[in-house]
Protein backbone atom coordinates (compact mmCIF):
# COMPACT_ATOMS: atom_id res chain seq x y z
CA UNK A 1 0.00 0.00 0.00
CA UNK A 2 1.29 3.12 -0.87
CA UNK A 3 0.77 6.73 0.88
CA UNK A 4 1.45 8.84 -2.05
CA UNK A 5 -0.82 10.63 -3.92
CA UNK A 6 -0.85 11.81 -7.46
CA UNK A 7 -0.66 15.91 -7.62
CA UNK A 8 -3.66 15.98 -10.12
CA UNK A 9 -6.96 16.10 -7.90
CA UNK A 10 -9.23 13.19 -8.37
CA UNK A 11 -12.44 13.63 -11.04
CA UNK A 12 -14.90 14.09 -8.58
CA UNK A 13 -12.54 17.44 -7.78
CA UNK A 14 -12.99 16.66 -3.86
CA UNK A 15 -9.95 17.30 -1.84
CA UNK A 16 -7.33 14.93 -0.95
CA UNK A 17 -6.35 15.18 2.40
CA UNK A 18 -2.67 13.40 2.62
CA UNK A 19 -1.99 10.95 5.41
CA UNK A 20 1.93 11.24 6.89
CA UNK A 21 2.98 7.78 7.60
CA UNK A 22 4.62 6.87 10.99
CA UNK A 23 7.55 6.39 9.78
CA UNK A 24 8.19 10.03 9.02
CA UNK A 25 7.20 11.25 13.23
CA UNK A 26 9.04 8.41 13.81
CA UNK A 27 12.36 10.01 12.41
CA UNK A 28 11.64 13.71 14.25
CA UNK A 29 14.05 13.75 17.55
CA UNK A 30 12.27 13.90 20.67
CA UNK A 31 12.13 15.05 24.10
CA UNK A 32 13.90 12.96 26.54
CA UNK A 33 12.49 12.33 29.80
CA UNK A 34 14.74 11.52 32.39
CA UNK A 35 14.20 10.81 36.19
CA UNK A 36 16.66 12.02 38.79
CA UNK A 37 17.20 9.57 41.58
CA UNK A 38 19.82 10.90 43.46
CA UNK A 39 16.96 12.22 46.24
CA UNK A 40 15.41 9.02 46.46
CA UNK A 41 18.44 7.03 46.54
CA UNK A 42 19.57 9.65 49.52
CA UNK A 43 16.29 8.78 51.62
CA UNK A 44 16.37 5.10 50.41
CA UNK A 45 19.79 4.74 52.40
CA UNK A 46 19.32 6.84 55.43
CA UNK A 47 16.10 4.58 55.46
CA UNK A 48 18.38 1.56 55.37
CA UNK A 49 20.84 2.90 58.08
CA UNK A 50 18.21 3.56 60.39
CA UNK A 51 16.85 0.53 60.38
CA UNK A 52 20.04 -1.46 60.47
CA UNK A 53 20.95 0.77 63.52
CA UNK A 54 17.74 0.54 65.27
CA UNK A 55 17.66 -3.64 64.64
CA UNK A 56 21.34 -3.42 66.38
CA UNK A 57 20.02 -1.99 69.52
CA UNK A 58 17.92 -4.75 70.64
CA UNK A 59 20.50 -7.83 70.63
CA UNK A 60 21.59 -7.59 74.17
CA UNK A 61 18.19 -10.07 75.13
CA UNK A 62 19.03 -13.50 76.31
CA UNK A 63 17.40 -16.66 78.53
CA UNK A 64 17.34 -18.85 80.85
CA UNK A 65 15.67 -22.29 80.11
CA UNK A 66 13.60 -23.82 82.68
CA UNK A 67 11.44 -26.52 83.03
CA UNK A 68 8.15 -26.08 84.69
CA UNK A 69 6.60 -29.63 86.40
CA UNK A 70 3.35 -30.37 85.10
CA UNK A 71 0.27 -29.47 87.32
CA UNK A 72 -1.76 -32.28 87.76
CA UNK A 73 -0.01 -34.76 86.13
CA UNK A 74 0.87 -37.81 87.44
CA UNK A 75 4.65 -38.62 88.67
CA UNK A 76 5.55 -42.12 88.27
CA UNK A 77 8.00 -42.62 91.10
CA UNK A 78 11.39 -44.65 91.05
CA UNK A 79 11.29 -46.61 94.12
CA UNK A 80 15.10 -46.65 93.60
CA UNK A 81 15.90 -43.20 93.79
CA UNK A 82 17.12 -41.43 96.84
CA UNK A 83 14.91 -39.08 97.75
CA UNK A 84 16.77 -35.89 97.53
CA UNK A 85 15.90 -32.69 99.25
CA UNK A 86 15.98 -29.55 97.55
CA UNK A 87 17.99 -26.79 99.03
CA UNK A 88 15.68 -23.72 98.75
CA UNK A 89 17.16 -20.38 98.52
CA UNK A 90 14.93 -17.61 99.77
CA UNK A 91 15.04 -14.22 98.33
CA UNK A 92 13.94 -10.68 99.60
CA UNK A 93 13.93 -7.24 98.25
CA UNK A 94 14.89 -4.82 101.16
CA UNK A 95 14.59 -1.60 99.22
CA UNK A 96 14.07 -0.31 95.71
CA UNK A 97 17.65 -0.22 94.27
CA UNK A 98 19.92 -3.03 92.87
CA UNK A 99 21.67 -4.59 95.66
CA UNK A 100 19.12 -4.58 98.13
CA UNK A 101 18.02 -7.86 99.36
CA UNK A 102 18.40 -10.57 101.44
CA UNK A 103 18.99 -14.27 100.93
CA UNK A 104 18.89 -17.15 103.10
CA UNK A 105 19.54 -20.44 102.80
CA UNK A 106 17.81 -23.83 105.24
CA UNK A 107 19.91 -25.16 108.06
CA UNK A 108 22.99 -25.70 108.70
CA UNK A 109 24.03 -23.73 105.52
CA UNK A 110 25.56 -19.98 106.28
CA UNK A 111 23.22 -17.27 104.83
CA UNK A 112 25.09 -16.00 101.65
CA UNK A 113 25.15 -12.31 102.06
CA UNK A 114 25.37 -11.54 98.29
CA UNK A 115 24.75 -13.22 94.26
CA UNK A 116 28.37 -13.62 94.40
CA UNK A 117 28.70 -15.53 97.82
CA UNK A 118 25.78 -17.64 96.84
CA UNK A 119 27.51 -18.50 93.55
CA UNK A 120 30.26 -19.63 95.51
CA UNK A 121 28.93 -21.51 98.18
CA UNK A 122 27.33 -23.53 95.16
CA UNK A 123 30.11 -24.03 93.23
CA UNK A 124 32.35 -25.06 96.01
CA UNK A 125 29.40 -27.55 97.48
CA UNK A 126 29.11 -29.07 94.10
CA UNK A 127 29.90 -32.51 93.76
CA UNK A 128 31.89 -32.86 90.33
CA UNK A 129 33.15 -36.16 88.75
CA UNK A 130 36.42 -35.83 88.96
CA UNK A 131 36.42 -34.35 92.90
CA UNK A 132 35.66 -36.33 95.82
CA UNK A 133 34.41 -34.02 97.77
CA UNK A 134 31.38 -32.31 97.16
CA UNK A 135 27.94 -32.26 98.55
CA UNK A 136 25.39 -31.50 96.08
CA UNK A 137 25.35 -33.32 92.43
CA UNK A 138 24.96 -30.85 89.29
CA UNK A 139 21.20 -31.65 88.84
CA UNK A 140 20.52 -31.39 92.81
CA UNK A 141 16.95 -29.52 92.69
CA UNK A 142 17.21 -26.25 93.61
CA UNK A 143 14.23 -24.21 94.30
CA UNK A 144 14.68 -20.07 94.39
CA UNK A 145 12.00 -18.79 96.70
CA UNK A 146 11.35 -15.18 96.19
CA UNK A 147 8.56 -13.40 98.55
CA UNK A 148 5.49 -12.26 96.60
CA UNK A 149 6.87 -9.04 97.23
CA UNK A 150 10.55 -9.83 95.85
CA UNK A 151 11.70 -8.05 92.95
CA UNK A 152 12.41 -9.89 89.96
CA UNK A 153 15.67 -8.23 89.53
CA UNK A 154 16.45 -9.99 92.88
CA UNK A 155 14.92 -13.41 91.99
CA UNK A 156 16.65 -13.87 88.68
CA UNK A 157 20.07 -12.76 90.75
CA UNK A 158 19.46 -15.71 93.03
CA UNK A 159 18.41 -17.69 89.58
CA UNK A 160 21.98 -16.58 87.56
CA UNK A 161 24.09 -17.32 90.83
CA UNK A 162 22.91 -21.10 90.60
CA UNK A 163 23.12 -21.49 86.93
CA UNK A 164 26.50 -19.69 86.75
CA UNK A 165 27.04 -22.52 89.39
CA UNK A 166 26.17 -24.94 86.74
CA UNK A 167 23.48 -26.45 88.36
CA UNK A 168 20.97 -28.13 86.01
CA UNK A 169 17.91 -28.26 87.98
CA UNK A 170 16.87 -25.09 89.26
CA UNK A 171 12.69 -23.92 89.69
CA UNK A 172 10.71 -21.27 91.41
CA UNK A 173 8.41 -21.89 94.08
CA UNK A 174 4.93 -21.72 93.16
CA UNK A 175 3.35 -18.97 95.13
CA UNK A 176 6.67 -17.16 96.87
CA UNK A 177 7.16 -17.66 100.47
CA UNK A 178 5.52 -15.27 102.95
CA UNK B 1 38.85 12.58 13.65
CA UNK B 2 36.48 15.03 12.98
CA UNK B 3 34.12 12.66 13.49
CA UNK B 4 34.88 10.96 16.65
CA UNK B 5 34.90 15.15 17.88
CA UNK B 6 31.52 15.61 16.72
CA UNK B 7 30.11 12.75 19.00
CA UNK B 8 31.14 14.23 21.88
CA UNK B 9 32.54 12.71 24.83
CA UNK B 10 31.31 9.22 25.81
CA UNK B 11 28.63 9.44 28.66
CA UNK B 12 29.37 7.06 31.74
CA UNK B 13 26.31 5.71 32.97
CA UNK B 14 25.20 3.02 35.75
CA UNK B 15 22.01 1.17 35.40
CA UNK B 16 20.69 1.91 39.35
CA UNK B 17 17.51 0.02 38.80
CA UNK B 18 18.58 -3.04 40.32
CA UNK B 19 20.97 -1.31 43.35
CA UNK B 20 17.26 0.56 44.27
CA UNK B 21 15.64 -2.87 43.63
CA UNK B 22 17.69 -4.77 46.41
CA UNK B 23 18.20 -1.55 48.88
CA UNK B 24 13.89 -1.50 48.61
CA UNK B 25 13.62 -5.38 49.22
CA UNK B 26 16.53 -4.75 52.55
CA UNK B 27 14.29 -2.10 53.91
CA UNK B 28 11.02 -4.05 53.46
CA UNK B 29 12.74 -6.95 54.95
CA UNK B 30 13.73 -4.36 58.40
CA UNK B 31 10.85 -3.05 58.79
CA UNK B 32 8.69 -6.39 59.03
CA UNK B 33 11.18 -8.06 61.02
CA UNK B 34 11.41 -4.94 63.44
CA UNK B 35 7.81 -4.69 63.39
CA UNK B 36 7.68 -8.35 64.21
CA UNK B 37 9.81 -7.63 66.90
CA UNK B 38 8.21 -5.07 68.24
CA UNK B 39 5.28 -6.85 68.92
CA UNK B 40 6.63 -9.72 70.56
CA UNK B 41 8.97 -7.07 72.19
CA UNK B 42 7.23 -4.97 74.58
CA UNK B 43 9.68 -2.12 75.69
CA UNK B 44 10.59 -3.11 79.07
CA UNK B 45 13.32 -2.77 81.80
CA UNK B 46 14.68 -6.24 81.83
CA UNK B 47 16.56 -7.38 84.76
CA UNK B 48 20.09 -7.48 83.97
CA UNK B 49 22.14 -9.86 86.14
CA UNK B 50 25.77 -9.52 86.85
CA UNK B 51 27.65 -12.18 84.79
CA UNK B 52 24.89 -13.88 83.45
CA UNK B 53 24.62 -17.30 82.92
CA UNK B 54 21.91 -17.05 79.92
CA UNK B 55 21.83 -18.25 76.30
CA UNK B 56 20.94 -17.06 72.91
CA UNK B 57 17.65 -17.52 72.16
CA UNK B 58 17.11 -20.14 70.04
CA UNK B 59 15.34 -20.88 66.68
CA UNK B 60 12.71 -23.41 68.51
CA UNK B 61 8.76 -22.29 67.90
CA UNK B 62 7.70 -19.64 70.72
CA UNK B 63 5.35 -17.72 72.08
CA UNK B 64 6.00 -14.65 74.07
CA UNK B 65 4.41 -13.45 77.53
CA UNK B 66 5.20 -9.85 78.50
CA UNK B 67 4.25 -8.91 81.91
CA UNK B 68 3.41 -5.10 81.69
CA UNK B 69 4.48 -3.13 84.84
CA UNK B 70 1.43 -1.86 86.80
CA UNK B 71 1.57 0.56 90.04
CA UNK B 72 2.77 -0.64 93.38
CA UNK B 73 5.08 -3.64 91.67
CA UNK B 74 2.26 -5.94 90.42
CA UNK B 75 0.93 -6.18 87.01
CA UNK B 76 -1.23 -4.30 84.90
CA UNK B 77 -2.08 -6.49 82.21
CA UNK B 78 -0.25 -10.62 80.59
CA UNK B 79 -0.12 -9.63 76.91
CA UNK B 80 0.22 -12.72 74.71
CA UNK B 81 1.30 -11.97 71.68
CA UNK B 82 -1.47 -9.01 70.82
CA UNK B 83 -3.36 -10.03 73.38
CA UNK B 84 -3.51 -8.53 76.43
CA UNK B 85 -5.57 -10.29 79.43
CA UNK B 86 -6.46 -8.60 83.03
CA UNK B 87 -4.32 -9.82 85.64
CA UNK B 88 -7.06 -11.96 87.38
CA UNK B 89 -8.42 -15.06 87.42
CA UNK B 90 -10.35 -14.64 84.51
CA UNK B 91 -7.79 -13.05 82.28
CA UNK B 92 -5.40 -16.06 83.49
CA UNK B 93 -7.64 -18.33 82.51
CA UNK B 94 -8.39 -16.97 79.05
CA UNK B 95 -4.65 -16.89 78.51
CA UNK B 96 -4.14 -20.43 79.73
CA UNK B 97 -6.84 -21.46 77.01
CA UNK B 98 -4.91 -19.77 74.35
CA UNK B 99 -1.47 -21.20 75.33
CA UNK B 100 -3.25 -24.80 75.57
CA UNK B 101 -4.69 -24.03 71.95
CA UNK B 102 -0.72 -23.09 70.78
CA UNK B 103 0.22 -26.19 72.87
CA UNK B 104 -1.80 -28.94 70.62
CA UNK B 105 -0.48 -27.24 67.35
CA UNK B 106 2.37 -27.26 68.82
CA UNK B 107 4.11 -29.20 71.55
CA UNK B 108 7.56 -27.90 71.13
CA UNK B 109 6.64 -24.90 71.91
CA UNK B 110 9.13 -22.58 74.44
CA UNK B 111 7.34 -19.80 76.41
CA UNK B 112 9.95 -16.58 77.04
CA UNK B 113 8.66 -14.35 79.90
CA UNK B 114 9.33 -11.14 79.95
CA UNK B 115 9.02 -8.88 82.96
CA UNK B 116 10.09 -5.54 84.35
CA UNK B 117 12.75 -6.03 87.10
CA UNK B 118 10.71 -3.81 89.35
CA UNK B 119 8.09 -6.46 89.20
CA UNK B 120 7.15 -8.33 92.06
CA UNK B 121 7.42 -11.95 92.11
CA UNK B 122 3.98 -12.13 93.03
CA UNK B 123 2.58 -10.48 89.66
CA UNK B 124 5.07 -13.68 88.23
CA UNK B 125 4.10 -16.66 89.52
CA UNK B 126 0.37 -16.31 88.42
CA UNK B 127 2.23 -16.44 84.40
CA UNK B 128 4.77 -19.16 85.03
CA UNK B 129 1.61 -20.95 86.52
CA UNK B 130 -0.76 -20.56 83.67
CA UNK B 131 2.22 -21.84 81.44
CA UNK B 132 2.02 -25.08 83.80
CA UNK B 133 -1.16 -25.60 83.23
CA UNK B 134 -1.89 -24.88 79.59
CA UNK B 135 1.23 -27.81 79.14
CA UNK B 136 -0.96 -30.16 81.07
CA UNK B 137 -4.43 -29.02 79.13
CA UNK B 138 -3.72 -29.23 76.13
CA UNK B 139 -3.74 -32.89 76.15
CA UNK B 140 -0.66 -34.07 74.45
CA UNK B 141 1.66 -36.18 75.95
CA UNK B 142 4.78 -34.37 74.73
CA UNK B 143 4.03 -30.50 75.25
CA UNK B 144 6.12 -29.82 78.30
CA UNK B 145 6.27 -26.49 79.93
CA UNK B 146 9.56 -25.32 79.31
CA UNK B 147 9.79 -21.51 79.91
CA UNK B 148 12.38 -19.11 78.57
CA UNK B 149 13.14 -16.16 81.39
CA UNK B 150 14.10 -13.31 79.10
CA UNK B 151 16.78 -11.08 80.46
CA UNK B 152 19.58 -8.31 78.73
CA UNK B 153 22.94 -8.84 78.75
CA UNK B 154 24.84 -5.87 79.98
CA UNK B 155 27.65 -5.85 77.64
CA UNK B 156 29.22 -3.09 79.52
CA UNK B 157 29.99 -4.90 82.78
CA UNK B 158 27.62 -4.04 85.08
CA UNK B 159 25.51 -0.68 86.16
CA UNK B 160 22.00 -1.83 85.10
CA UNK B 161 18.95 -0.48 85.88
CA UNK B 162 18.44 1.11 89.18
Amino acid sequence: MSHETSGRPPAGGQEIIHHVPRRVKRGRPRPRLSLNATAMIDVVFLLLVYFLVATNFRMGEEVYRLDLPERGAAVEADPFQLDESPLRVRVISTGEQRGTYRLSLEEPFPTPASFDDLFHFLQQRQRTPGSGGGLFTPDHPIIIDPSPQTRWEHAMGAFNAAARARYTNITFSEGGSG
Amino acid sequence: MSQVFKRGSAAVESNLTPMIDVTFLLIIFFVLVSRIVDIERVDLALPQPEDPASMKVGDEPRAVINIMPGPDGGAEAYRLGTRSYAPDEAGLEAMVGRLAEQYRANPDLHVTLRADHRTEYRAIAPAMQAVSRAASRSGRDDALARLNLAIMRDERGGGGAP
